[in-house]
Order: structure tokens, then C-alpha cells, then sequence
């Protein structure tokens, strides 16, 4: 690094008692504190300029358009034909336009999926999300050990996720499971986690959290390690109460990192489908099924598998991820042009 | 879209990937498929995971190579992904050489013509028995031959048994079976374990006792279906059974049963080693039907296919191959390690010569139903779906049985 | 930092925060603690009810297995998860920068795209990349499997990137404004030091996701000569019967040594900020 670019920087967040700064203020959230003209924001204009920021983004769109559009364009095709085994392994199927998701729509699991995908996706988002955050400051603090237990939290990532919702499955078993053995012995009535469809879906709900935490937690600790100490010094110096810093200072300079840590945990909320399958398979009688384990339950959970009406359901999901992508695109404007 | 314009678009991306991807791959490894094997090398799927490449079966498997002058290329998947593994290899022109899949699935493979007949492949099924072979046989065609078949049983647990005053002869219907089980629990012991979770599993489970009520497949809704999945709600409404039998694979149930609390368990023939490590005395009786004798028990157990290849040069070693491995003496060795019971009478009865324990699981077996008999084919995996979906929904208390059914029937039309 | 007023006040809630910490660990990890109770029990204790909090009549029969059988495979995982946070690291950093600081036209649509790329269903996805490779003759092969592993952190990589970039000042950009040579050299000298924190969350997840991967590893790399260590739960998943004790084993295995990295990796992060600081 030369002086010459580190000067601002020192001028921007002054250090007051040598605590780390080595990452950047999240400055453009940041117009209260220090209100800039817009031409620093970094956006020039120019052809130049513009190829050579293609060139960075080249090796990314080529990336993408080797290894996502076929299968993209794959399961796109999948869900316009009339699929059978015998035309899956010929390639013949028919064009059939929207057939398959007529068949979708009136399915009677349609109604039950949607519900269950939206109060899924709702309640895991929420609490990955308020979980991870509240971990995150919590282990912000450098205490002893932090480090090493916020590493150790991570560790569910390690296992493969069969080996995981396994697990869950084995904890919540009726008849022989330790939770159900805990309660016992706390004189509470055994609940049929796994095995009623009023607890079927809270059951996995509960699992997915525990699987999300961790990358809530990881993703938005790095967003508070960006925040200059120097902030909370000046806000302490002020008499601002630990409830208030956080408020005034930590939730609004995360906006970005929270922003994205959300749009990613609903992509991936939306998507999850192993941790149902293996838990409850989407059952009993639908009482956890989400689009994801549908689609994947017509597609392959069969001796006779649909490839059609599977990827149409897939498709929707990747719809819904569209839609909230253009939300997220709309808000970042209006946060940049603010 | 047809087939050619498929590949070309596939030959565009390829031919990107492959500028890109030059730079990363230092080696290209080596390749699995059919194609690009030579043709002294023969390409094997099986679901046996658990045989590792120290084996015998893979040490047969390379011995039968060896016999036919080839050298042998195995893969093993996990049961439940090899239809789709095989459909995948199949669209893209790389099928296996020999092809070992779970008798249920060969219907479909075959409706998705992945695999040759025996006129084409010139297997010899003559000696295998016909209530097998007819799970691998579809429209007057036969495409592959069993490897070894099994079926389902009432295990049961002697001492539990003696505890609640129960004599395992008296078991000889439901109403006797369901008498005996409240006897058990009121000796504080629990009655009977079963799997009916929602795959082909839970329906494989239920099949003997929705035959045994007198039930076809052709008509979910009737009234003798209604029976037997009442007989299961019952069962769990008044504690016989437990209430994680609505999400219990085969293995769990199995690993209930070998808690040594259980009377009965419903299982299959290999589980007969584990029996023998539980630590407790047990027995097996067949599954009884609704007004006594035995009930149908469907059949498991693995075919060996052919897949189509486009060198059709190669279906004569593949079938030396095939015939080496379905010979008597290898049949004898394979399903003494996977503990099943062999699909010939000749074999079956040097099994039950050397282990006289296997005598009711022949018996079980010759009397046992394919799940895709009657000319079900590919009708079947509709049906079985919607039969586990509604065993699901009656035991969990969402729906009655009769309405349960009721709505499977009308799903399959 | 705790901004407590005296000192031994600030001692004691340190160690109510360890405490607390650890309390929370154990909490988050009772499930991992389960898998390890169930990899030491015996077949016949696996459905006991109630069950037993500790494998008092623990067998190593599940271990014995893994160790005789696994342990070749845990370098092949090593070097898949490494090769993938290096793949994606170098193709999402600079996506990201030119995403956030350089706003090209067009951008936008590129990073909506990427989004919508993590919708596509893992195994339809693994299903596209068969078709491929068995074309390329990449089946079974290593490099093949790093590229399948990337997909699954590149497009987060390249979000997170844009999200933590976007953060770092227009005026240190700006010194840089004049053309692609210097814009490298900005990237280089000042964005990616300034992105330590970014860097390391993304490698962290893409050496996560490819170290516990099956989906791609069981239709891309199943019977090859180096299998990663997901697939070696395989081997106990009979077509009847499934051995969980040695399945648990396995993944504990399969986690010790990557548990060992993260820990390591975490401290180095937690030094590396601060000594960063004392650099500038």
C-alpha cells in the first residue's frame, strides 16, 4: 500500500485508541455522519472505464454462462415438454407449452405447498436471521475463547447434510428420541415430531434453523468487524446506552451485509430441500411439503419418475427468487441514489 | 426439441467448457464411460455399496471378467439413485455393460427402453421360478434375470413372548396376531414393529397385509384394502405399535425390534444375520392373511439387465459375463453374502441344506407376489405411491383409512 | 470491547461472557454431540428407549471400519476443498469489485443472474455437468469435481464481495480512475487488502460446501479413483440395511480434520485483522 491512497482512509476513520480499522467503513450508509457529493461515490462514466470493468466481470459471465445455462436452460426445457422415461432417454418429448404447469397448479398439493413454503421460508428467515445477528454481536466482544467457539459453531457445516437431518430425525424420533425422553422426564407429554402433521413442519422448521445460524452468524460477524471501533467510542463518550449503540450505529451500517446475509438465506431457504426429505419426506400426508421437496418428489422420489411437472415446480421457485431479486435490486437503488 | 439439436447445443457448451476448463484439468482422468471404454473393458453398475473393492462380490465380479477375457469396471450406487443414474447414462449414450437394479425398477427401465430382452441378450431364464421372474417381465417380454430374491416375515421375540403368555402357534390371523400383541402390551412389553414411511419402502411393508386382506392393486379403495390399513391404525391407536412406525425406513424398524422390547417385527429375509447378533432367541412366521393361512408377501431382491448399447457386438461377452454370474455355484456365494434367497429350486436347496434356518424364508419366497406381477408394470410406482401417501395420512390421523384410500384410488385414474 | 468503568467489573463480565459462549456452543452443538453418541453405540442399543445419554456399552466396531477404509480418501477431500476456494475466490473478487466500484452497464443484470444461478436445483444442476464431462472426458477426475464444488460458492462469492466492496470509500477508488491497468493495480493494492474480512467468510463457505458435497461427488465422481470422503458414507448404505454407527463414524472422521482448519483459520483471522491494523 502507498501513502499516497492511505491518507484518506486515516482521515476518514480517526483512530482514537489504535483498535482495529484494517477494514473499511461501510461509508455510503453512512450520509448522516459525513455527507459526501456524489461524484466520489465511484460510479464514472466512459467507454474506457466500462471495458475495463468488463474485464473484470469477464471470467464470472463466462463462468456462468458455461456451467449455469445448460442446466438452467435444462430444466427449463424439462418443465415445457411431456416427459416420459421412455422420451427422457430418447429425447423425444413433445412440446407441450404450459401443460405441466397446468398439471402443477391443479394439483391438490398445490394450495398445501404454497402455504408451507411461505410460513418455511418466513419463520427460518426470521429467526437465522435475529439468531445469527444476536450471536454475531454477542461474539464481537473478544472474550476469551470467542474465536475458537464461534469457529466451533460452524461445525455443522462440516457434515453432510444426510448425516445431519439424520440426526434430527434420530433426536425427534416418537418412541425413542432424546427429546421426547427429556420432556418425559420433565413430566411434559411426548409430541409426535416427526410423525404429526401438526408437528411435522415445526420439526423441520426447528432443523433448518439450527443448519442456518452459522452462516448468518459468520457472514454478519464479518459485516461488524468492518464497523470502525471509533463510532462506538464516540457514542459511549455520548452516554448512549449498549441497546441504543446498537440501534443507532450497528443495525443501520449493516444494512448492506443484512441486506444480502437475507436475500442469499431466502434463496437458500427456498431451495432446501434435503433437510425435509430426509426428515419427514414432505409428510405425513403433506404436511411438510414445501415446493422444493415436491419438485424433487416428482421428479425422483418415485420407481416412475416425472421430469416434467418436477422441473415445473422448480421453475416456480425460481420465479419467486426472481421476484425478490427484483426487490432487492430496487431497494439497493433507491439506498445508493438516497 | 429433437435429439440433434440437443447435442448441438450440448457440442457448443462443451466446446466453451473444454477451452476453459483445458487450463484447469491436468489430467483428464480416467474416463467411465461405455463409449470410451475399449472393447475389452465391460462397464458393471450394481446397488451394493456396502462391498467395497476387497469384496467377494467384487472379487466375482472380476473373476467372471477374467472367465470371459474382459476386464471389469465396477460402480456402486446407493440403491435410490441408480433408476435415475441409469435413466441419465442411458439419455447420454454411456449405459453400463451389465446393469443390477432393484426388480420394481425394471419395469420402468424397460417402458424407457434402456434394456434389451432375453431374445436379444440371449440370457437363459429357464430355471429361475416363475413368481419371480415375472417381476422382470412386461407386454410378454422379459428383460434380465433375478440375482437373488427376498421377502418379508414376522420376526418375532421368543422371550417377550413367553413373558406375555403368548404361544406363536396361536398366531394364525389378524385376530388372533392382534389378541396375541394386546397380551405383550399388558405384560408391559411392546407389541410389533413395521416400516411405513412415505417411499417405496412403506409400501413394500404394507403390500402383505393388503393382500392378505384379499385386496388388488387395481382397486386401492376397497373394502378389504380398507381392512388392512385399519388393522394398522388400529394397531397404533391402542399402542401395539409405535407411533414412529409412520417415519421408520426398514433399518430403524429393525433396530426397534433389536432394542429386545418389541414381540413381533415385520422384516425382510436380510436381516437373518443381524438376527443372529441380536443376543436374544427369535423366531419368523409368515405374514398371516386376514382369515388365516399365509398372506402374499411381495418380492425384493435385484435383477441383472442388459442396457442397450449401440455396439451390439458387445452383448455376447456381457452375456457370459451375465451367465457367469447367475451360474448355480456364484448364485450360491452371492446370496449367501447378501443374505438373500437364490431365484432357482436347485439353488434354494443347497441353501437350505447348508442353513437350515432359511427353510421358511424359501418357502416365503416361492409363495411371494412381484410387486409389478399381474402386467402392472409401469402402473405400478402410481399405485405404490399413492398406497404409501394414504397409509401415511390414516396413521397419522389426517384422514380415515377409508377416506384415505378412498382419495389414493381417484388419484391413480 | 466491553465499555465497562472499572476493571475488575470488566473481568468478571468477561468471564460471564466465556461462560455464556460456551453455553451457547454447547447448546448449538448437542446435535453433532448425538451424531458422536450414535457412531459408539452398538446395533442392538441405536432405538433404546429411553436412550442413553452416553455410549455406556460404546463399541468402536463403527470406527474400526472408517479407519480400515476411509482415511485415503480425506486428502482427496482436502485438495477438492482447497482447489474450490481458490477457483472462486479468483473469479468472484474481482466480479465483485467491478460490481460494486466500477458499475458497468449492464451490471446489474449480471448480478441478478447470479442470483437467479442458486435457484437451479443441485441435482438438476449435477445432472447438466454429467453431460458435459462425460463429453470432455472429466468424469471421475478431480479438476472436474473443483469446478462442479465452485458453482455452488460462486455466485454467493461474487454477492458477498459486491455487498462488503460496495462499503469500502469512493476516494480510494478514485486516485485509480483512469484506465484498466490502473484499476488492476487498485484492485490489487488497496480493494483485496481492504477485503480480508470478505475473503475469508467466502473461502470459509466454498472450502464448507465442497468439504460435505454428495450430490455432486455421488453423480460425478462415484467409482472414480479419488472419491471424496462424503462418498465414503456409501459404503454403509447397504440396499437393505444401513450400518449407522460406522455412517456417523464417518462423518465424525470426515469433520475432525476440517474442524481442526476452522478453528486454526479462525484464530489466524482474528490475529490477521489486528496485526493488520498495526501494518497500516
Amino acid at each position: 500500500m502507498t501513502h499516497t491512497t492511505q491518507s484518506p482512509e486515516r482521515r476518514l476513520v480517526p483512530d482514537r485508541n489504535g483498535a482495529a480499522t484494517a477494514a473499511p467503513p461501510l461509508a455510503r450508509t453512512r450520509p448522516r455522519r459525513r455527507p459526501r457529493p456524489r461524484s466520489q461515490l465511484g460510479v464514472p462514466p466512459g467507454e474506457a472505464w466500462g471495458r475495463a470493468a468488463w474485464a473484470f466481470l469477464a471470467p464470472v459471465t463466462l463462468y456462468l454462462a458455461l456451467f449455469y445455462a445448460y442446466p438452467l436452460y435444462r430444466n427449463l426445457d424439462l418443465s415445457l415438454r411431456d416427459y416420459t422415461v421412455r422420451s427422457f432417454v430418447q429425447g423425444d418429448a413433445p412440446f407441450t407449452g404450459l401443460a405441466n404447469y397446468r398439471t402443477v397448479f391443479d394439483d391438490p398439493t398445490f394450495a398445501p405447498a404454497l402455504v408451507h413454503t411461505v410460513v418455511f421460508t418466513v419463520v427460518c428467515l426470521f429467526f437465522q436471521y435475529a439468531l445469527g445477528l444476536a450471536l454475531a454481536v454477542f461474539f464481537n466482544q473478544n472474550f476469551r475463547l470467542s474465536a475458537t467457539l464461534r469457529a466451533l459453531f460452524l461445525v455443522p457445516w462440516l457434515l453432510p447434510l444426510i448425516v445431519s437431518a439424520s440426526t434430527w430425525s434420530w433426536m425427534l424420533n416418537s418412541d425413542s428420541g432424546i427429546v421426547n425422553s427429556t420432556l418425559h422426564s420433565l413430566g411434559i407429554a411426548p409430541v409426535n415430531w416427526l410423525t404429526s402433521p401438526s408437528w411435522s413442519l415445526t420439526s423441520v422448521i426447528i432443523a433448518n434453523i439450527w443448519i442456518g445460524v452459522p452462516f448468518n452468524l459468520v457472514v454478519l460477524y464479518s459485516g461488524l468487524q468492518s464497523i470502525p471501533e471509533s463510532l462506538y467510542e464516540a457514542a459511549s463518550l455520548d452516554g448512549a446506552s449498549a441497546w441504543r449503540r446498537f440501534w443507532s450505529i450497528t443495525f443501520p451500517l449493516l444494512r448492506p451485509v443484512s441486506a444480502i446475509t437475507l436475500l442469499l438465506g431466502l434463496v437458500y431457504t427456498l431451495k432446501v430441500f434435503d433437510i425435509i426429505w430426509i426428515m419427514t419426506k414432505g409428510g405425513p400426508a403433506d404436511s411438510s411439503t414445501t415446493f422444493a421437496t415436491w419438485s424433487y418428489q416428482l421428479g425422483f422420489g418415485n420407481l416412475l419418475p416425472a421430469f416434467g411437472p418436477g422441473a415445473a415446480v422448480g421453475n416456480l421457485l425460481v420465479a419467486a427468487a426472481l421476484v425478490f431479486g427484483l426487490i432487492y435490486l430496487k431497494v439497493q437503488r433507491k439506498q445508493a441514489l438516497s | 426439441m429433437n435429439r440433434s439439436a440437443r447435442r448441438r447445443l450440448t457440442a457448443a457448451v462443451v466446446t466453451a467448457v473444454a477451452v476453459t476448463a483445458g487450463a484447469t484439468a491436468c489430467s483428464s482422468g480416467g474416463s467411465s464411460s461405455a463409449k470410451g471404454a475399449d472393447s475389452k473393458t465391460y462397464t458393471i453398475w450394481d446397488p451394493y455399496p456396502q462391498f467395497d473393492k476387497t469384496s467377494d462380490w467384487a472379487k466375482l465380479l472380476d473373476g467372471c471378467g477374467t472367465e470371459a477375457g474382459v476386464k471389469i469396471e465396477r460402480t456402486a450406487f446407493d440403491t435410490s439413485d441408480l433408476t435415475n443414474k441409469a435413466l441419465l447414462a442411458a439419455q447420454q449414450g454411456n449405459s453400463a455393460d451389465v446393469l443390477i437394479v432393484d426388480n420394481p425398477v425394471v419395469s420402468t427401465l424397460a417402458e424407457a427402453g434402456v434394456l434389451t430382452t432375453t431374445d436379444d441378450n440371449k440370457l437363459d431364464t429357464s430355471k429361475v421360478n416363475p413368481n419371480l421372474l415375472a417381476a422382470g417381465q412386461s407386454g410378454g417380454k422379459t428383460y434380465g434375470t433375478p440375482i437373488g430374491a427376498n421377502t418379508l416375515a414376522l420376526y418375532y421375540n421368543k422371550a417377550v413372548l413367553k413373558k406375555a403368555g403368548v404361544d406363536v402357534a396361536s398366531v394364525k390371523d389378524w385376530k388372533s396376531l392382534t389378541a396375541a400383541l394386546a397380551k405383550v402390551k399388558e405384560a408391559g412389553k411392546k407389541g410389533i414393529t413395521f416400516s411405513a414411511i412415505g417411499t417405496e419402502e412403506g409400501s413394500f411393508q404394507f403390500l402383505p397385509w393388503f393382500w392378505g386382506s384379499g385386496a388388488k392393486l387395481t382397486a386401492l379403495d376397497s373394502d378389504q384394502a380398507v381392512s388392512a390399513l385399519s388393522l394398522w391404525k388400529n394397531w397404533l391407536g391402542k399402542g401395539y405399535a409405535p407411533n414412529s412406525v409412520i417415519n421408520n425406513t426398514q433399518t430403524t424398524s429393525w433396530q426397534e425390534f433389536a432394542s429386545g422390547d418389541y414381540a413381533f417385527a415385520e422384516n425382510g429375509t436380510w436381516q437373518l444375520a443381524n438376527a443372529e447378533k441380536a443376543g436374544f432367541q427369535y423366531g419368523v412366521i409368515p405374514v398371516p392373511a386376514a382369515s388365516g393361512g399365509d398372506a402374499a408377501a411381495p418380492t425384493g431382491g435385484e435383477f441383472v439387465t442388459v442396457p442397450v448399447q449401440k455396439d451390439s457386438g458387445r452383448y455376447a461377452t456381457t452375456q457370459k459375463l451375465v451367465s457367469c454370474l447367475t451360474n448355480s455355484q456364484n448364485l450360491l456365494e452371492t446370496d449367501t453374502t447378501l443374505s438373500y434367497v437364490a431365484p432357482t429350486t436347485e439353488v434354494q436347496q443347497k441353501q437350505v441344506a447348508a442353513n437350515p434356518k432359511l427353510k421358511p424364508w424359501v418357502a416365503a419366497v416361492q409363495a411371494a407376489k412381484g410387486r409389478t406381477s399381474d402386467d402392472l408394470g409401469t402402473k405400478y410406482p402410481k399405485i405404490s405411491e399413492q398406497m404409501w401417501k394414504a397409509v401415511q395420512s390414516a396413521l397419522s390421523g389426517s384422514a380415515s383409512p377409508k377416506d384415505a384410500l378412498g382419495s389414493a384410488q381417484s388419484a391413480v385414474k | 470491547m466491553t465499555h465497562a468503568p472499572t476493571i475488575p467489573k470488566r473481568r468478571n463480565a468477561a468471564w460471564v461472557k466465556t461462560s455464556l459462549g460456551v453455553l451457547l456452543t454447547a447448546v448449538m452443538l448437542f446435535p453433532v454431540y448425538w451424531m458422536l453418541n450414535v457412531s459408539f453405540t452398538r446395533d442392538q442399543d441405536m432405538r433404546k428407549s429411553p436412550p442413553d445419554l452416553f455410549p455406556t456399552h460404546g463399541t468402536f466396531e463403527g470406527y474400526r471400519a472408517v479407519l480400515d477404509e476411509q482415511l485415503p480418501y480425506l486428502g482427496t477431500s482436502l485438495v477438492i476443498g482447497l482447489g474450490t476456494v481458490v477457483l472462486t475466490v479468483a473469479l468472484a473478487a474481482p466480479a465483485g469489485y467491478a460490481l460494486a466500484k466500477l458499475r458497468p452497464r449492464g451490471g446489474g443484470v449480471l448480478g441478478f443472474l447470479l442470483l437467479v444461478a442458486q435457484m437451479v436445483p443441485g441435482i438438476i444442476m449435477a445432472m447438466g455437468f454429467y453431460a458435459i464431462y462425460l463429453q470432455l472426458g472429466l468424469l471421475q477426475s478431480v479438476p472436474g469435481l473443483i469446478v462442479a464444488d465452485s458453482t455452488l460458492a460462486v455466485p454467493f462469492a461474487v454477492l458477498i464481495f459486491t455487498a462488503f466492496m460496495s462499503g469500502i470509500p469512493g476516494e480510494l477508488i478514485q486516485a485509480a480512475q483512469m484506465d484498466g491497468a490502473r484499476a488492476l493495480r487498485t484492485f490489487w493494492s488497496i480493494v483485496l487488502p481492504m477485503s480480508r474480512n470478505s475473503v475469508v467468510t467466502v473461502s470459509l463457505f466454498a472450502f464448507l460446501w465442497s468439504w460435505s458435497d454428495f450430490v455432486f461427488a455421488s453423480t460425478l465422481a462415484n467409482g472414480g479413483a479419488h472419491e471424496p470422503i462424503t462418498l465414503g458414507i456409501y459404503h454403509y448404505i447397504g440396499n437393505n440395511n444401513q450400518q449407522w454407527n460406522a455412517i456417523m463414524a464417518t462423518a465424525v472422521v470426515a469433520s475432525l480434520p476440517a474442524t481442526v482448519i476452522l478453528v486454526l483459520a479462525q484464530r489466524y483471522v482474528a490475529a490477521g485483522v489486528t496485526a493488520g491494523a498495526v501494518k497500516d
